[in-house]
């Protein structure tokens, strides 16, 4: 072992980590990331009227033409422009993923104040039924719920919120246990606030912050939790386009082989997407984490 | 040690009962069982009519032999539909405790032996795929500890967050377009010959799939690490003049698989999701394969036949991690 790698090991072992200094901005990368988020969520929601090919139109181009042909981003299989059914195929994917992780966070976010607060049997039925959730792992539970309904769009994205149900619901509990030993609850308390007051005006604003970056990073896993059921065929059914489908679209051997393209597209427009709510996700949790600044 | 063990058990058996109640019962209260063994003719709502000579029964199968409604009635029979959900999940439950797990109304092959030819080559993969991701997490997670602060560290810690937004198919289509389509340097399918072209055939998805579950890893890891590198038994290594290579494997590296260790167990859900996707992509016959043909084929016992093993194996698994947690460190039975 040589001198210099001692000393570095030196540094290593005696130097306090640099990355746990609380930083109290958001910095660049995270508005690059909503910069990100915006734009895609507009184009999301605008793409209908946006100047760009019919995303079913087939033949739009010629077929499996490659990425820096007449079309944007090329063709797929069918000769439709892979550009328009990326931007199209957002609306589904964010749309399921917007809509499943506000159910997860209405209902799991009630469920867990509910039993942080009362605490007693309430607790015990509440985190019962989150251990059970828990104990199928998320995939299966989603496919188990989809194979026994429908795959419409509602389906999808109730699927999803139902997934985001437990680890949300903990989240809130475990903030509401914290909260509720806090002098202002029970200064609250002491001055005979009810429960919905206290609830409400004291425990949910401080609840509701932790839950804000889980939020972010929750959407992000709807988003991927879309694509894995596209790829065991149980995403929104009919000609609705969405990531997963025209990844899996993509996919087929002689498409990957010949144009992989139609499948790259999309993919890098998810992980663009996912990057950013993760990337975001983590920046607002660091920045509102007040454990340091609190006491 | 004793008394907690038995709490644990008895939680392992409320849970078992609580996962098997809801796969059970979603399959029967969102969907209609009846459906998925006779078809659209499960729909005909006149039945009760017919029994009381209100009206004809109909005949709009193929082979007019029977009406409609007494094939319905011998489905619900055969089935044991024509019982209450209450009744027929316990009749159900004591199946499955004596490893019937019904019979596939697509193929009439016992679930049970469907489930034995599949599950061994899903669990392969994940063992290979949990191999894949202990062996990058660990030399990793250690050197990056080793260095922590520097460049390797954070060059580290940034493909390790990327990786983490990557999804598992999304891994899965790229490295099989590169590894197996454009260039042919790994099978892109599944050979059933023997155990040595399984594995051959095996690398590339549990490469795919050990590396997503090697970033959480080795964040984890590293994380262990670099506190343990602050205790007096490392400072007590280095002074005695330990070299740095020999602290970091033999005295650091133990206490600091803990959170691993936790995370092995919640992991294993997201190792058998990515499986059931990965088998999708690299046409592997194994399990996860078999509840999607299922799904399309409305094939109602195979999917809550695979569901509820998946789900068992999935608590059994945390169970025992739980137990060998608490025996490793012994605060937690404490709390």
């Amino acid at each position: 072992m040589s001198t210099t790698e001692a000393s570095m090991a030196d540094e290593a072992l005696d130097e306090p980590e640099d990355d746990s200094a609380v930083k109290k901005t958001l910095g660049l990368a995270f508005w690059v990331a909503v910069g990100w988020i915006v734009t895609i969520t507009l184009a999301a929601v605008l793409a209908p009227w946006l100047p760009i090919a019919d995303p079913d139109e087939i033949a739009n181009g010629a077929p499996r033409d490659g990425i820096l042909g007449d079309n944007l981003m090329g063709t797929d299989a069918l000769g439709r422009d892979v550009f328009a059914r990326t931007v199209h195929g957002a609306r589904i994917s964010l749309g399921v993923g917007f809509l499943g992780i506000i159910l997860g966070v209405t209902v799991g976010g009630a469920l867990g104040i509910v039993a942080g607060y009362f605490k007693g049997i309430a607790d015990q039925v509440i985190s019962f039924m989150f251990f059970s959730l828990l104990s199928f792992p998320a995939l299966v539970l989603a496919l188990l719920i989809t194979a026994s309904i429908d795959r419409s769009f509602w389906t999808v994205a109730m699927t999803l919120g139902i997934l985001g149900i437990a680890p949300i619901g903990r989240l809130a509990r475990a903030t509401t246990i914290q909260f509720s030993e806090r002098e202002f609850v029970q200064a609250a308390r002491v001055i005979g606030a009810r429960n919905k007051r206290i609830i409400i005006r004291e425990l949910l604003p401080n609840v509701v912050i932790p839950m804000g970056a889980l939020t972010l990073l929750g959407m992000g896993i709807s988003i991927v939790a879309e694509g894995s059921l596209a790829f065991l065929g149980l995403s929104v059914e009919g000609e609705a386009i969405s990531w997963g489908k025209s990844i899996v679209d993509g996919s087929q051997t002689r498409d990957l082989e010949q144009n992989a393209h139609v499948a790259f597209v999309p993919i890098a427009a998810m992980f663009l997407t996912v990057l950013a709510l993760n990337f975001a996700g983590d920046r607002v949790r660091e920045y509102t984490d007040v454990r340091e600044t609190a006491f | 040690m004793g008394r907690f063990i038995l709490r644990r058990v008895v939680q392992l058996v409320l849970v078992l009962l609580a996962v098997t109640f809801m796969a059970f019962s979603a399959l029967n209260f969102l969907g209609d069982p009846l459906v998925n063994v006779i078809g659209p003719l499960a729909a005909i709502d006149y039945c009760d009519e017919v029994e009381a000579g209100l009206r004809e029964d109909s005949f709009t199968t193929l082979n007019n032999l029977k009406g409609d409604c007494e094939i319905i009635a011998e489905a619900k029979e055969q089935y044991g539909l024509d019982k209450s959900v209450p009744v027929r999940y316990v009749t159900w439950l004591g199946d499955i405790v004596t490893g019937d797990l019904g019979t596939s109304f697509q193929t009439q092959l016992p679930v049970s032996e469907i489930i034995r030819q599949k599950l061994p080559k899903s669990l392969l993969l994940m063992v290979m795929a949990e191999i894949v991701a202990l062996a990058i997490a660990i030399p990793v997670g250690v050197y990056s500890a080793y260095r922590a602060g520097r460049a390797v560290d954070r060059a580290t810690s940034v493909a390790s967050f990327g990786l983490l937004s990557v999804p598992n198919f999304a891994l899965g289509v790229v490295m099989l377009q590169f590894f197996a389509l454009r260039n042919q340097w790994l099978p892109a399918s599944f050979d059933d010959t023997n155990l040595g072209t399984r594995i051959h055939s095996l690398l590339l998805p549990s490469i795919v799939l050990g590396i997503g579950i090697a970033a959480t890893y080795q964040r984890l890891l590293r994380t262990d690490l670099v506190t343990t590198l602050q205790e007096d038994f490392v400072h007590m290594a280095r002074a005695k003049g330990m070299t740095d290579s020999h602290i970091m494997v033999r005295h650091a590296l133990r206490p600091s698989l803990f959170s691993l260790i936790t995370v092995f167990g919640i992991n294993t859900g997201a190792l058998i999701g990515g499986s059931l996707v990965i088998e999708r992509i690299f046409s592997i016959p194994g399990i996860g394969s078999e509840i999607v043909t299922a799904v399309i084929r409305d094939d109602f016992p195979v999917v809550l036949g695979a569901v509820v093993v998946i789900a068992t194996g999935f608590v059994l698994i945390n169970f025992f991690v739980d137990l060998f947690y608490t025996w490793l460190d012994p605060r937690v039975r404490a709390s």
